[in-house]
């Protein structure tokens, strides 16, 4: 059985996620950041992490550099809400969070999806990146 | 009172005159020059008078004497008295004597008391100083012989009283004449300067088309006008170049202040857009577990529960929801050119006004004036053919009720530095410009200042958005083009979108770069 992690800061995302893969027959683990999401990758492994961009701690393109480091067979779904966000303190105006997806992307995510999709679309792009 | 006053001030400005002061200047001369005049005349009347008077009296007394030196006479007494009576009554004189040896012979029309002649037509009066007394010897052999005589002088002195009053009146009637020949004078030198001062007026409320005419004949007033003409024409100069300074200011602030204008347009537009891009990501994140719940929640009602049917009306909902987010992030937001290719415009355009055919009513035209082959465009044409839907669904809301048409047209047209300098998004060059127009109804400056803004709308709550026209602009923005509006109450709007041309050169670039 495909197990599957998922890694997001809202509750909500992460538990309804689990939910709709679970029923669809796969092995789910839930994080709430980049860091609990790796170190449930190194105790457990998994085929799919799905990774939200925005998060506090870890982000998910430091997630996605990290994971593709040490797990280059794990495949990587980062899903943003789209939009942009807060500026921090380093940056100068608001980050577009298709920005982040783009760098997600460079540093080797395979799939994006922006929030919010439907279950279909999710579990098209899980069987398509297990299927390989 | 004030009357008096100005009747004062008034007489004080006649006095200021030229021509009062050439008649002061002339009468002060005259007060001194005049009896100096007279008192001089006087002299040289008075002494050639009294010379004249003299050498009458001595040559007539000479004659007299001559006679008696060749005469017979000197030897009759009685001769002698009728001689000397003679004498008296042929002449001027009113004494007259013969001293012969001894002897004192005198006229007998002489009075013996004063010694001066009683005749009537002889008597002066008292005679006095002016009596002219002289002794002339009468030369005979015979015997030693003085004729006297006395002269009166008052006749000369009553002439040269005469004399006198003519010369008052000849000096007054020169004063006269001179006085009208400075009036005169006066006239002739101050109407060249009314003249140059009615002009001058002119020139000073502003009038310079009035040229200075230097017809006088006076040498300094002309030059004077000619003066004054090159001043003029000068203002004249100064006064252009002035004004064009000014317009050119006028120019520039006002290209300043659309510039400002721009920036701060363009500065709420961004603002905007990120307040809207930081809502719909919140929003999303929402959206996402509320869709993915919604989903399961319909598996597990049974087909048959009444909740399932409330559970798919909310499907629908979300749905449309994520359509409304999705609009607005396309707002302000670059989310990368990766559907951009380079292609012909046109054949976009037309494909996106067919959609447009099927929206709109027949009833409402649409004319289409699209030129192909202009270049190429680096676009995504999907947006492209969103835009022309959503420009033409804007002017087609505005002509409702009222009736009209919609013009689109393509061209190719190409931008100067005047143009890109108002629209600093662009750079000069080649552009394909989509320009949509319509005969509605217009916008008012307010209204356009807001059109691209999320949610703005002038339609009734209910119809339309608000989010056709910031779609528009994300669009827009996405395709390094810039859209520019014009509207006019009551006679419709257009845009024009710029969207630049690439040509095969930076095509080429492109490709040697990878971008």
């Amino acid at each position: 059985m495909a197990r599957i992690i998922i890694i997001d800061d809202e509750k909500d995302v992460r538990e309804v996620l689990k939910e709709v893969l679970e029923r669809a027959g796969f092995d789910v683990e839930i994080a709430a950041n980049g860091d609990d999401g790796l170190e449930l990758l190194r105790s457990k492994g998994a085929d799919v992490v799905i990774t939200d961009i925005i998060m506090p701690g870890k982000n998910g393109v430091e997630t996605v550099h990290d994971i593709r480091k040490h797990f280059p067979k794990t495949r990587v779904i980062v899903i943003s809400g789209g939009g942009n966000v807060a500026p921090m303190e380093y940056e100068p105006s608001a980050i577009k969070t298709s920005a982040y997806l783009a760098s997600a992307t460079v540093e080797g995510a395979d799939v994006t999806l922006t929030k919010p999709f439907d279950r279909q679309e999710i579990l098209d792009a899980v069987n398509q990146l297990i299927a390989g | 009172m004030d009357k008096h006053q100005g009747n004062q001030e008034s007489m004080a400005r006649k006095l200021d005159t030229l021509s009062a002061r050439m008649i002061a200047v002339l009468l002060l001369v005259h007060a001194v020059l005049l009896p100096a005049l007279f008192y001089g005349m006087l002299v040289v009347v008075e002494n050639s008078q009294k010379d004249a008077f003299i050498d009458t009296t001595r040559i007539y007394a000479r004659i007299f004497a001559d006679f008696l030196e060749s005469s017979d006479t000197l030897n009759s007494e009685a001769e002698i008295i009728r001689q000397l009576d003679s004498s008296i009554l042929g002449g001027t004189g009113i004494y007259a004597a013969l001293q012969l040896n001894d002897k004192l012979l005198t006229s007998s029309l002489m009075d013996p008391q004063d010694g001066t002649a009683f005749n009537e037509d002889f008597d002066f009066g008292e005679h006095g100083d002016d009596v002219y007394y002289l002794s002339i010897p009468v030369v005979r052999d015979d015997s030693t012989v003085v004729l006297r005589m006395g002269f009166d002088e008052s006749p000369t002195l009553l002439q040269i009283k005469d004399i006198k009053w003519t010369v008052v009146i000849i000096l007054l009637a020169y004063l006269v004449i001179s006085l009208i020949l400075v009036l005169l004078l006066g006239t002739l030198l101050v109407r060249p300067l009314r003249r140059l001062q009615r002009v001058s007026r002119k020139i000073a409320s502003g009038d310079y088309s009035r040229k200075l005419d230097d017809k006088s004949n006076l040498y300094e007033i002309g030059e004077l006008a000619h003066d004054l003409d090159s001043m003029r024409s000068n203002l004249v100069g100064v006064n252009a170049q002035l004004q064009e300074e000014i317009h050119e200011r006028e120019v520039a602030q006002a290209k300043q202040k659309s510039l400002e204008a721009r920036l701060r347009h363009s500065q709420r537009l961004e603002a905007i857009g990120t307040l809207a891009g930081g809502i719909a990501h919140e929003f999303n994140n929402v959206l996402a577990p509320i869709m993915l719940y919604t989903d399961l929640a319909l598996e597990d009602v049974p087909e048959k529960n009444a909740a399932r049917q409330k559970l798919e009306r909310v499907m629908s909902l979300l749905q449309r929801a994520k359509g409304l987010s999705q609009q607005i992030l396309l707002f302000g937001s670059k989310t990368g050119e990766a559907g951009q290719v380079a292609v012909d415009i046109a054949p976009v355009v037309e494909e996106g006004l067919s959609l447009v055919r099927a929206l709109v009513p027949a009833t409402v035209e649409i004319r289409a004036n699209i030129k192909h082959d202009l270049g190429l465009v680096l676009c995504d044409a999907a947006q492209i053919q969103q835009l022309v839907i959503n420009l033409c669904s804007n002017a087609f809301r505005s002509l409702s009720r009222i009736g009209g048409h919609i013009q689109v047209d393509v061209d190719g047209v190409e931008l100067n530095d005047d143009f890109t300098d108002k629209h600093p998004r662009l750079l000069a060059g080649n552009y394909a410009e989509l320009s949509v127009s319509d005969t509605g109804k217009g916008m008012d400056d307010a209204t356009m200042e807001r059109i691209f803004e999320p949610f703005f709308t002038t339609q009734e709550v209910g119809k339309g958005t608000g989010l056709g026209l910031s779609v528009v602009h994300g669009i827009v923005l996405e395709h390094d083009a810039d859209i520019i509006v014009s509207s006019k109450l009551g006679k419709g709007s257009t845009f024009r979108v710029y969207f630049p041309l690439i040509d095969d050169q930076s095509a080429n670039n492109e490709q040697i770069l990878g971008i």
